[in-house]
């Protein structure tokens, strides 16, 4: 009983409160207890429980927004409605849910005189499930009869929209079907076209396509496949009363289910107000300054770029992105102007606010420079004491408690689903092309079989720099981190890169790989040392993410030029064999070097330079660039 | 075997916890009849709610067993931990 008991205990003091509350008369606080005792998570019993005590709370004064819901199915909803309730109310609804008689569905649709049709609610649901669909059929069917089978499904759904449409001019919510997870053919389900997974997942594309403004399409697979496939049938209560999914899902489907409504009803947040030290990057900009903070490649860095990448992604959705931080504003701001790994840019925030007042007022101020309400606004913080002003003072403001380790940000901002959007608008289309170029990303590897169109379709831009404040650090941890791709096994801490970079015979070389996807960031470095004729690779290290890419012989065309422009007749390659780094065992002679002494333990490889002599074939273009090249 | 006034004390917490009573009292003859509130679609989250205490998992046929409270506490004697 242990821990069921400890998170029992919360739950009925939680419960108790709202019940205490509610026979008081204040609904307020009857509501913000009744919301504070369940998550999406908590099981069925706590989700049925809540939604029960909600019962008791006198909804007048609230000004919650009245809604209309029908649901109508072919499997036991019941117990989802009372929940489904609860979770609107969460949203600020003042919802009546209602359910056609089991298994009418087409009959309550289609038939004038039917309650539902009489009824005219503001929503119908259309809870269908993969069973609902008949899509099973004979292993081997062949590909026609199968497109022939999905297209008949298809066709009976745009059947029941168009009357429910025309008729009742509601909204209409379907669902994108749930793929089981067990079934007779295994493997073969998914991968063979006459697989009920792969007819469900033709079936839930097609749907996505066929879908018209108007009908909003429910991602119940979605919520199925987070929720835990495994579970997500509970046989026991589909067989015993015709359950369609196990009753602990009931809170997630219903939380997914009100934020989309939510949506679909204009009530998603609009503005997302951010922190900044600590939230978009790692650090104080005031105390470490640009190049100071951990945002970039590195394992310090690069969970900051990551919530830089979904919140861009969210502005390019249309939704509205706002800086709230402590702090100077000209300092603030320099990381979105001038640091190199900001995905984020100034211009993607429709309002920064950089000072030293409190945050609440400053938020209050957001709202009104935005002209929306402070209930369409959602703050993220690492700060849990600003998290408690801002909750204290703007408790419509929707706050989101960060993790303390930043690789948990983008979850967190993910998971409440705050954003939700029915659909995506002309107007939000305007706003970026992030869609058109995603698309574009996953069209690519298909495409491309031969691997050098491949290479060259990446589109691959190399830039070579020297040791500066920026770099530094991350070729430091490269130099010491990296042992497979690392021909002789140097370390250099930074000190010693900069003292390295100052001397007369020595070249200190980064290189930084951007493709079409994206950037790969600081991949490569080389200590170069020049000894009278001949240029010495005394240190190579690669990343292994970008292996196998030309970008090996790119680096050799660099140390070519190197040695050139030094006026060198050789480049000297050194092999110095480590535990790890047999990968590199044979890459000079693969370059064309030829071996001029040692054995297996330690080799030395030459390349001859003469201008006549070409170069190495890559696909990797350079970049012009003077940062920190030899004088 | 778990003692039969541990499971009755347990169970009575389910159901005034289910039925929202804190006065509601057990005995053996107790139907759904007896309780407010206890029809079919009240019977699986009362049925949820003993699985969850129990930490047990009832099949489909000792569900619909459960209508009368002492054929409950005999089920929940046998297979409870």
């Amino acid at each position: 009983m242990s821990l069921n008991a400890r998170s029992g205990v919360a739950f009925e003091e939680t419960l108790s409160r709202a019940k205490t509350a509610a026979a008081g008369g204040d609904a307020r606080t009857a509501l913000a207890s009744l919301f504070a005792s369940v998550t999406p998570d908590s099981d069925f019993v706590d989700q049925a429980r809540t939604a029960r005590a909600l019962k008791r709370v006198d909804f007048g004064a609230l000004g919650l927004r009245p809604l209309s819901i029908a649901l109508v199915a072919a499997s036991t909803l019941e117990h989802f409605a009372p929940v489904l309730r609860l979770w609107l109310a969460r949203m600020g609804f003042d919802a009546e849910v209602t359910l056609s008689p089991f298994d009418t569905a087409v009959q309550s649709v289609l038939d004038p005189a039917s309650a539902l049709r009489r009824s005219k609610p503001d929503i119908v649901w259309l809870f269908s499930t993969y069973r609902d669909l008949g899509l099973e059929t004979r292993p081997g069917t062949d590909l026609a009869q199968v497109r022939q089978q999905v297209g008949d499904a298809i066709a009976a759904r745009q059947a029941l929209w168009s009357q429910l449409l025309d008729h009742l001019g509601c909204t209409v919510v379907d669902n994108i079907a749930d793929v089981p997870a067990e079934d007779p053919f295994g493997n073969l389900s998914g991968s063979a076209p006459w697989g009920l997974r792969a007819m469900l997942r033709r079936y839930n594309a097609d749907l996505a396509a066929a879908a018209p403004s108007g009908v909003v399409l429910f991602d119940l697979d979605h919520v199925a496949s987070l929720w835990g496939r495994r579970r997500w049938e509970d046989a026991r209560y589909w067989f015993h009363s015709k359950h369609a999914f196990a009753l602990d899902a009931t809170g997630s489907v219903a939380h997914a289910a009100a934020r989309l409504i939510a949506g679909a009803r204009g009530l998603a947040k609009k503005c997302l107000v951010l922190d900044l030290d600590n939230t978009l990057w790692g650090g104080v900009i005031g105390d470490d300054g640009v190049a100071g903070i951990a945002l970039g490649h590195g394992e310090a860095g690069e969970a900051f770029v990551a919530l830089h990448r979904f919140v861009k992604a969210l502005k390019d959705r249309g939704v509205i992105l706002a800086v709230c931080s402590k702090n100077d504003h000209d300092t603030a701001s320099s990381v979105f102007r001038e640091h190199p790994d900001s995905v984020l840019r100034l211009d993607d925030f429709t309002v920064f606010v950089a000072n030293w007042r409190n945050k609440a007022d400053n938020i209050r101020d957001i709202a009104a420079t935005l002209n929306i309400g402070l209930d369409s606004l959602v703050f993220a913080d690492d700060n849990p004491m600003e998290r408690d002003i801002v909750r204290r003072h703007l408790p419509e403001v929707e706050v989101i408690d960060l993790p303390e380790d930043p690789s948990g940000f983008v979850a967190a901002l993910a998971r409440p689903r705050w954003f939700e959007a029915a659909a995506f608008s002309a107007e939000d289309r305007e706003r970026g092309r992030y869609y058109a170029d995603n698309a574009q990303r996953t069209a690519f590897r298909e495409d491309f079989v031969d691997l050098g169109a491949y290479l060259r379709s990446l589109d691959m831009r190399g830039t070579v720099g020297g040791v500066d404040p920026f770099y530094r650090p991350r070729m430091a941890q490269l130099i010491n981190k990296s042992n497979q791709f690392h021909l002789t096994g140097t370390r250099y801490s930074e000190a010693e890169l900069t003292v390295l970079a100052a001397s007369p015979d020595c070249v200190v070389r980064h290189l930084r790989l951007t493709d079409r996807f994206g950037d790969n960031g600081l991949i490569a470095c080389l200590v170069l040392r020049r000894c009278e004729r001949a240029l010495h690779v005394d240190t190579w290290v690669m990343s292994c993410r970008v292996l196998g890419r030309t970008v090996e012989e790119f680096i050799a065309n660099d140390m070519r030029a190197v040695a050139l422009a030094e006026g060198c007749e050789r480049l000297v390659g050194r092999y110095v064999r480590s535990a790890k780094n047999g990968l590199v065992e044979g890459l000079y002679e693969r370059l064309g070097f030829a071996r001029s002494a040692g054995g297996e333990a330690e080799s030395e490889w030459t390349f001859d330079l003469d201008a006549a002599r070409p170069g190495w074939t890559s696909s990797v273009q350079a970049v012009e660039n003077n940062e920190g090249l030899p004088q | 075997m778990i003692e039969r006034d541990t499971v009755v004390r347990r169970l009575t917490t389910v159901f005034q916890q289910t039925f929202d009573d804190p006065s509601l009292e057990l005995n053996d003859a107790m139907t759904a009849a007896d309780v407010d509130d206890w029809d079919s679609l009240q019977h699986i989250v009362l049925v949820l709610a003993v699985e969850r205490e129990f930490r047990i998992r009832l099949n489909p046929a000792e569900v619909g067993k459960l209508e009368n409270v002492g054929r409950m506490i005999e089920l929940l004697q046998a297979k409870a931990v």
